[in-house]
């Protein structure tokens, strides 16, 4: 087993390109908010430009074949790319894009060629950013029971209805929806998957205050909105996956979204806290001499060691092709339930100073007190905990001999 | 990055799964779990054939000469019966006492007959004031007329009803260096005059008392020649055992949970299979997460240790976490089973009772998360 990659002189040679051209293609004044909600559209542009310039080069989504705008990189490259932009505190892409993250696959696993070849690059070069449209008023867990319908008319599809909990601050070019394309079929078999250009008539989009105003920091929840469909004219060319094949599409978008395709991203927010225990004096000695707090410190690391761990064996089973199970969706599980417990273990070795982002007494800028909020918001987007032992208990094959399968990536 | 075993190790898996489940059934499991060694002279003969006593042990000595890593995959296996007997004691931590803290000669003269499985080894360090740090060490040896006399107990000695040597880890000198100096390992000759072992009754097997009555050692069975410095060869092999004997409760974990998720097919209450049941889901659920935690930690500890990197914090994650995990999946396995798991001939006992009692061995959790954060320069 090997737990690192190791780095060949050519990967070596890669590194050094990259960092070079970080340096060189980084906009100047690009600073990132402790608080993502906090970040202005003048920065979100800043973070837009290092997009379309990491798409040019194919390093946006780097991974997917140079004709659709990626770069065909290895994960061994990929990771390169990724730790360089992690001196950075930036990561692929930079700003919110899970629509394009999830969209992206989606549409490369399902779409016909023309598709592709109409969608991918646009997506895969940064000049979109994209927005997915999932949950409704009445289908949140229970996905597959949206009632949003896009009815066929002549070439186009016309949508009306309404999803939440959708996007970021700053808008997008493109949406994509599941909705009912036929509702006289059956469950699962009256569905569509399709692509939504931002800004057609009829299409409203209203905030939605959470206890996080988040924003564009990759896909941690953010503002989110409500967006509403009112005789949305769509061309039929948007349908990705054929007829009353959405659900099916879905399952790609949703295997990465229940943590399919793995972290290997440090936890910042564990790194800061240990090291502010470390370093923190209250009357005369660290916060870390405090046997309760040491006792606490460790609590945190196993916990973050654990889920670092299961990040690490999804990413490399997702990136190397392997068989895949029910670690995507354990992953996911693990992060969200153990992120509250982490949040909570932090109050209680800080105290209430982890409850304020107070320029005099918030701790790390406010770090500590966001987390707080974010660890709550967090249990619920891309499937609530209850949802992801769901997917588990069937692919693991509890009660059923027969193991469902996981979602398809390539 | 490569998290998959090698060819070679996967040949090592099936070899070692095929050879247990030949010769290790069910009964002949629930037979041994009373058997005060652990092992029949068959089966010892057999294993040792194959090379298991001597996994770790260097070519030139007669062994294997194989990975850390490769004998875990080893114990990962023997975990899944859960098959008992000297493998750990004698095969890993007895061994990599010796590779640590023996001199040339000593190294020549144990090893290969360790190897051979002639000579099994058990290594006596806690005593009735139980814990694995030098302070909890009391035990005297003195020096009369040009030999050790040892008088004392060490309890809770795990296989050295099996052991036909005993490495005891005893006061040669007064303790310094927070303890941990002043004591030696004795290479005591289990079948010597005053050495008596009696297997300790109760919910716990393969675990025993020794009581030491003016044994006589000669003066050469100080491991490493020199006085005084034997915790810190047991602490470098205990940093290398540990995660060998993790693997070996990662494999029972895996068994359990194996036999929960049979069992929650099969199991009909109610007109389904309780497995349809969420709340049974829960339970297994909670399993294979307690599991992967394990198996996980433990291997990235064997690799930092195979590849040389600076290993100590995640061998003490991995002893944290695998041995509460252990405990864990047990008691998963019991909800989920109910009656039927409680039932001794259904096996699954086997591995709550294995859960139990290797919980302590070498260091309990709580132990090992503090030197976590002593690792880690907190």
């Amino acid at each position: 087993m090997d737990f690192e990659v190791t780095y060949t002189p050519e990967q070596e040679a890669f590194r050094a390109e990259v960092r070079a051209w970080l340096v060189d293609n980084i906009p100047e004044g690009l600073e990132q908010p402790v608080d993502p909600g906090d970040l202005s559209l003048e920065q979100y542009q800043k973070l837009r430009e290092l997009g379309r310039r990491l798409g040019a080069k194919g390093w946006l989504f780097p991974t997917y074949p140079k004709k659709y705008g990626g770069e065909e990189l290895s994960v061994d490259f990929v990771m390169i790319v990724e730790e360089e932009l992690d001196r950075y505190s930036l990561h692929l892409p930079p700003y919110y894009d899970s629509g394009g993250r999830l969209g992206g696959a989606s549409i490369f696993v399902w779409g016909t060629e023309d598709q592709k070849q109409h969608f991918l690059p646009p997506i895969f070069r940064g000049e979109w950013r994209t927005w997915q449209l999932l949950s409704e008023p009445n289908a949140g867990s229970d996905l597959a029971s949206v009632q949003t319908r896009a009815i066929r008319d002549g070439d186009d599809y016309v949508i009306n209805g309404q999803k939440i909990y959708i996007g970021s601050l700053h808008g997008c070019e493109m949406m994509w929806t599941i909705v009912v394309t036929d509702p006289d079929r059956p469950r699962h078999e009256n569905l569509g998957w399709l692509m939504i250009p931002y800004g057609l008539p009829g299409i409203t989009v209203t905030p939605m205050e959470l206890l996080t105003a988040g924003g564009e920091g990759g896909a941690s929840p953010g503002l989110k909105h409500t967006v509403f469909f009112d005789s949305v004219r769509v061309p039929a060319f948007n349908l990705i996956g054929g007829e009353n094949n959405g659900w099916r599409v879905a399952t790609t978008h949703l295997e990465l979204e229940h943590g399919g395709g793995g972290i290997i991203r440090r936890n910042r927010v564990v790194d800061q806290f240990l090291e502010y225990c470390t370093t923190t004096k209250r009357n005369g000695q660290t916060l870390s001499q405090d046997p309760d707090v040491r006792d606490d410190m460790v609590e945190v690391f196993i916990k973050n060691e654990i889920l670092r761990l299961f990040g690490l064996r999804t990413y490399w089973l997702s990136h190397a092709h392997k068989p895949r199970s029910y670690e995507g969706p354990q992953l996911s599980y693990w992060r969200k339930t153990q992120a509250l417990e982490i949040a909570e273990i932090i109050l209680r070795a800080v105290g209430p100073y982890a409850m304020t982002d107070d320029a005099q007494w918030g701790p790390l800028n406010g770090l500590l007190e966001h987390y707080q909020r974010s660890a709550v918001v967090g249990l619920h987007p891309g499937g609530t905990t209850d949802i992801q032992k769901v997917i588990m208990a069937r692919r693991i094959g509890i009660g059923r001999a027969e193991r469902e399968q996981a979602g398809r990536l390539r | 990055m490569d998290l998959g075993l090698t060819e070679a190790q996967e040949l090592l898996k099936t070899s070692v799964a095929d050879f247990v489940q030949r010769e290790y059934d069910k009964n002949t499991l629930l037979a041994l779990e009373r058997v005060p060694t652990g092992i029949t002279p068959d089966l010892l003969r057999k294993v040792a054939e194959l090379g298991w006593l001597g996994v770790v042990i260097p070519e030139a000595y007669g062994g294997e000469g194989r990975s850390l890593t490769d004998a875990a995959v080893l114990f990962e296996e023997l975990g899944r019966g859960p098959v008992p007997g000297p493998f750990f004691a004698s095969g890993v931590l007895g061994a990599l006492v010796v590779q640590h803290g023996g001199t040339e000669a000593q190294k020549q003269a144990i090893l290969p007959p360790v190897a051979r499985g002639e000579w099994i080894l058990g290594v006596a360090v806690t005593e009735s004031d139980y814990g694995w740090r030098p302070e909890k060490l009391h035990m005297h040896a003195s020096m009369e007329h040009g030999h050790y006399v040892l008088n004392g107990t060490k309890l809770f000695v795990y296989d050295a009803k099996a052991a036909t040597h005993l490495l005891c880890a005893v006061r040669t000198g007064p303790a310094s260096n927070g303890a941990s100096r002043g004591i030696s390992l004795l290479l005591v000759d289990a079948s010597a005059p005053g050495v008596s072992v009696r297997t300790l009754p109760g919910w716990m097997s393969q675990v025993d008392e020794v009581r030491f009555d003016n044994v006589q050692v000669p003066a050469d069975a100080v491991l490493g020649a020199v006085e005084g410095r034997g915790w810190e060869s047991l602490e470098t092999a205990a940093l290398q055992a540990i995660p060998i004997l993790c693997a070996y409760q990662v494999g029972s974990c895996q068994a359990a949970f194996e036999m929960a998720v049979a069992y929650s097919r099969t199991r009909i209450q109610f007109g389904q299979p309780i497995g349809r049941f969420q709340r049974v889901q829960d339970h297994i659920i909670g399993m294979v997460n307690h599991l992967d935690a394990a198996r996980w930690t433990t291997y990235e500890a064997l690799w930092k240790l195979d590849s040389g990197r600076p290993a100590a914090s995640s061998v003490h994650l991995a002893k944290a976490v695998t041995s509460e995990a252990h405990l864990k999946v047990c008691d998963g396995a019991h909800e989920v089973h109910a009656g039927v798991g409680v039932i001794r001939e259904y096996g699954l006992t086997l591995h709550t009772q294995r859960s139990r009692t290797l919980y302590p061995l070498l260091g309990e959790a709580r132990f090992h998360r503090r030197r976590i954060a002593d690792a880690l320069g907190w």
